[in-house]
């Protein structure tokens, strides 16, 4: 078993990389989507192999079923250019400024990760779903109760920035 | 290498590959992309501390399903934002939405 799981976290690793490589190198925006949504997937097998399958499930749910699409929406209204949204490439000094920001905070954090490294379990501990919810109602209900408020005005929001007036109001 | 320093590397290449991203995209959608993408590196490395410390690992479960929320809620906003953006200078290029440059 412990073979197994070492070969799912190279899979997903791998999964993610490529996804993530596709997101931002592609020139289409629809083609980095994909990677997007391969590198969403690789994720989702990552919570699978640390033992919180509904952490897994709401992944798919909500960034694959929802936040995508939305993003695919955003592409559809966005009119793009025959050759591709990212045709012309970045100039010079911006690649090697992208290069430096990924570079010293790359170094920093890694450094840091790798040498202070924290007393770990050995094994993922096992949350159910059951105490999951329990949490919502019981400790965390005002965390809850906010994030539906954001939701909620997020969606306003939306509507009331996109609303189409009629001709002549 | 414990498990949860491999978990914290894979997050933090997210992170590296959405920070590259939004600082290369040159449309406002590509940004949005490299935005989920650091965004997850953070939920995974919630998740992954968490689960494998013993730490409250209630709280790290759902603390990432608040930032999925958020995330939500923020694709939203920004699909609007595309929306008005759009129909205002034709185009979501960062070039051409430069109004404030002066």
């Amino acid at each position: 078993m412990e073979v197994m799981a070492k070969v799912a976290f190279g899979l997903y690793t791998l999964i993610i990389l490529g996804g993530s490589v596709l997101a931002i190198g592609a020139k289409s925006l629809v083609r980095a989507m994909v990677g997007l949504i391969a590198t969403l997937l690789g994720v989702a097998g990552m919570y699978m192999l640390l033992n919180s399958p509904f952490m897994a499930l709401m992944q798919i749910l909500i960034y694959v079923g929802a936040v995508c699409v939305l993003i695919f929406f955003a592409i559809m209204l966005a009119k793009a250019g025959p050759e591709g949204e990212e045709a012309e490439s970045a100039p010079i000094y911006q690649n090697v400024l992208a290069l430096l920001a990924v570079t010293v905070t790359g170094g920093v954090l890694s450094w840091l990760v790798l040498t202070r490294p924290l007393a770990t379990t050995g094994v993922p501990v096992e949350v159910t779903i059951e105490k999951l919810g329990l949490g919502l109602l019981g400790p965390y209900g005002l965390a809850f109760e906010l994030i539906s408020v954001v939701l909620l005005v997020s969606m306003a929001g939306a509507v009331l920035l996109a609303w189409e007036r009629r001709n002549g109001k | 290498m414990s498990p949860l320093t491999m978990y914290q590397l894979v997050a933090l290449i997210l992170l590296l590959a959405g920070l590259f991203g939004i600082t290369q995209r040159k449309t406002l959608v590509g940004m949005l992309i490299c935005v989920e993408l650091m965004l997850n590196g953070a939920g995974l490395s919630i998740v992954a501390a968490a689960q494998l410390t013993p730490a409250n690992a209630m709280l790290g479960q759902l603390g990432t399903l608040f930032v999925m929320g958020l995330a939500a809620a923020e694709a939203t906003l920004v699909l609007a934002i595309i929306v008005v953006i759009a129909r205002r200078f034709g185009s979501t290029k960062t070039s051409v939405v430069s109004t404030l440059k002066g």
